[in-house]
């Protein structure tokens, strides 16, 4: 084994110029963690949604009554 | 069985709309006005009970809920300091005493504070410097912010809970003679609670219990606490500072501590609402509400190590605290430590939060820490689990993520594609959407993208910057140097960016 070790020794340049490009690369924007909602909060969208429902509701029977 | 304590026991078992129409009926059929024991009637009694029926239905919890218009932030004359000195301030996002993780690493909101692991209905809109920040805000569907509070959320509940009655309200608010309630002490409270929740009609209820306070002679604290909220609710803070003063020298409550502690961070000073914290935390030890105050403000200044410490506090006394696990998760996932926060997350799991977000985080969390196993799966389950399209384009949004870690661009692609299709006005997918078109050489496209990338979230450096760079290439140099400024203002600490515009103002001076 020491043979085949030696024989792939890395090769580390010590003269010489070693120059690296810095490309100004484009950033993505980060995953993004999503919150969790409070109770309270969830709670007033739920009867927001629940408001909306009823409103949409009472308009499309409105709007069905003129018709009969 | 006897309807009153029918109506009673549905009252108990949380069931409302039974409880008042069992009510109803009591009160429409029964007008024998028997005195019982206690001296009130039945009648009263079962319209005291569909009174709170009515009240439980859309109760909400006040200390929780606030909400600022967009009048209130920007003609706020209540600050004291217009410029207020570092650290004490509400308002100055970028003053933070280390700790505050960089945006490079954590997405930041529309005021540039880094996002929270959780919302409550005051923290969602955040609030903007500026008047033109403040008007821009509201166009995207996230953050409609009301023009004032008094025409948010609170009336266009009131609204609705009269629509849903027919034959109108229940109560006649006009036609009540509060001072006759007033007397009443058992009666006035419930009748106060519907007023305020319920109808949404402070300045009746300031009436009912400004007449109530004084029938029981400034004696009785709860009065005292109520008058407070309806102050704060008409923004007048400093005398509902009295009140909620006054009714702690009478009483020691946590509440009320809290709704003082609100007034305070409402005129901006959280120093003075940290030390009443703190003052709190004397009285009543380990109060988990109180450290989660503390927590919540030191987040809210920007100081995220010394909020993780106090939401580490919090969940010694309450481990099944949601709010301190999500946060003290996302702070792990945002300081490279992405399989702690999935244990953090897999407790949320175990406890029984099942919803669109805890999977999105879930699989976030698996996939940066190497557990592809569970990634795909958990955000399936959390698309399945999406309740409205915006929460759906964030999930897609991450799952582009997930496709650029694993080197698949045409699944980011398409992933980002999906994020638009869902909302609109996803800024992030625009910007990294450019960035892969800019990959595939299509200069024109990405230009577009970032523009409005950029004008949809004037907060996030990226799009500025990659705009600035690619205006950069093509020798728009004017442009770039624009573009670049503005990603300066967003994050003045980024290297790349302080190294274009030095280069650019070089390129200039040679000119």
């Amino acid at each position: 084994m020491p043979e085949a070790r030696s024989a792939l020794r890395e090769v580390l340049p010590k003269r010489g110029q070693l120059s690296v490009e810095d490309v100004a690369t484009l950033v993505l924007c980060k995953p993004k963690l999503l919150p969790l909602k409070s109770v309270t909060l969830e709670k007033l969208e739920k009867m927001q949604r629940a408001a909306q429902e009823t409103v949409r509701r009472q308009e499309m029977a409105q709007r069905e009554e003129p018709q009969q | 069985m006897e309807p009153l304590l029918l109506a009673w026991s549905c009252f108990r078992r949380r069931r409302f709309e039974r409880c008042s129409e069992l009510c109803a009926e009591l009160l429409q059929s029964a007008p024998a006005a028997q005195e019982s024991d206690s001296g009130f009637t039945i009648s009263q009694a079962a319209w005291s009970l569909k009174t709170r029926a009515l009240t439980e239905m859309v109760y909400v919890d006040e200390i929780d809920v606030d909400q600022e218009g967009i009048a209130e932030t920007i003609l706020d004359e209540n600050a004291i300091a217009q410029v207020a000195r570092p650290g004490t301030s509400l308002r100055l996002p970028g003053t933070s005493q280390g700790g505050g993780p960089s945006p490079a690493v954590r997405p930041v909101t529309q005021t540039g504070r880094p996002i929270t692991g959780f919302v409550r209905p005051s923290t969602q809109g955040g609030r903007p410097g500026t008047m033109e920040q403040a008007i821009k805000t509201p166009r995207t569907a996230h953050t409609a912010r009301p023009i004032t509070s008094a025409s948010g959320r609170y009336v266009r509940l009131g609204t609705a809970s009269m629509l849903t009655n027919p034959d109108g309200p229940f109560i006649n608010l006009s036609r009540l003679n509060l001072a006759k309630y007033a007397q009443k002490p058992k009666l006035a409270k419930a009748l106060f609670e519907y007023i305020f929740h319920h109808e949404n009609d402070v300045k009746n209820a300031l009436d009912l219990a400004a007449l109530a306070t004084e029938h029981a002679q400034y004696k009785d604290w709860w009065w005292k606490v109520q008058i407070g909220k309806c102050y704060y609710r008409l923004g007048l803070y400093r005398e509902a500072e009295k009140q909620f003063k006054s009714a702690l020298k009478q009483q020691d409550m946590i509440d009320t501590i809290l709704y003082l502690a609100k007034v305070y961070l409402r005129l901006d000073q959280p120093l003075t609402a940290l030390n009443l914290f703190k003052q709190g935390l004397d009285r009543f030890p380990g109060e988990v509400t109180l450290l989660c105050g503390i927590a919540r403000i030191h987040e809210e200044m920007n100081n995220i190590s010394s909020a993780a410490e106090y939401y580490k506090d919090v969940l010694k006394q309450d481990n099944t605290h949601v709010e301190a696990i999500a946060c003290i998760g996302s702070n792990h996932f945002y300081s490279d430590q992405p399989e702690i926060a999935l244990r953090f997350y897999r407790r949320l799991l175990q406890m029984g939060i099942y919803n669109c977000q805890l999977f999105n985080n879930l699989g976030l969390c698996c996939f940066y820490a190497q557990q592809y196993d569970m990634t795909l799966t958990s955000f399936e389950r959390a698309l399945s689990l999406a309740e409205n399209e915006e929460e759906a384009a964030d999930v897609w949004y991450n799952l582009g993520h997930v496709a650029v870690g694993i080197g698949d661009l045409n699944l980011a692609y398409q992933c980002f594609k999906l994020t638009l299709a869902s909302n609109n006005d996803h800024a992030e997918a625009y910007n990294n959407l450019a960035v892969l078109e800019m990959r595939k050489g299509h200069t024109e496209q990405a230009r577009a993208l970032l523009q409005t990338a950029s004008s949809l979230a004037p907060h996030m450096y990226e799009p500025h910057f990659n705009f600035a760079t690619l205006s950069d290439k093509v020798g728009d140099l004017q442009r770039s140097y624009v573009a670049a400024q503005k990603s300066k203002e967003a994050f003045p600490d980024h290297v790349d960016t302080q190294l274009l515009i030095k280069q650019l103002e070089q390129h200039f001076a040679m000119l």
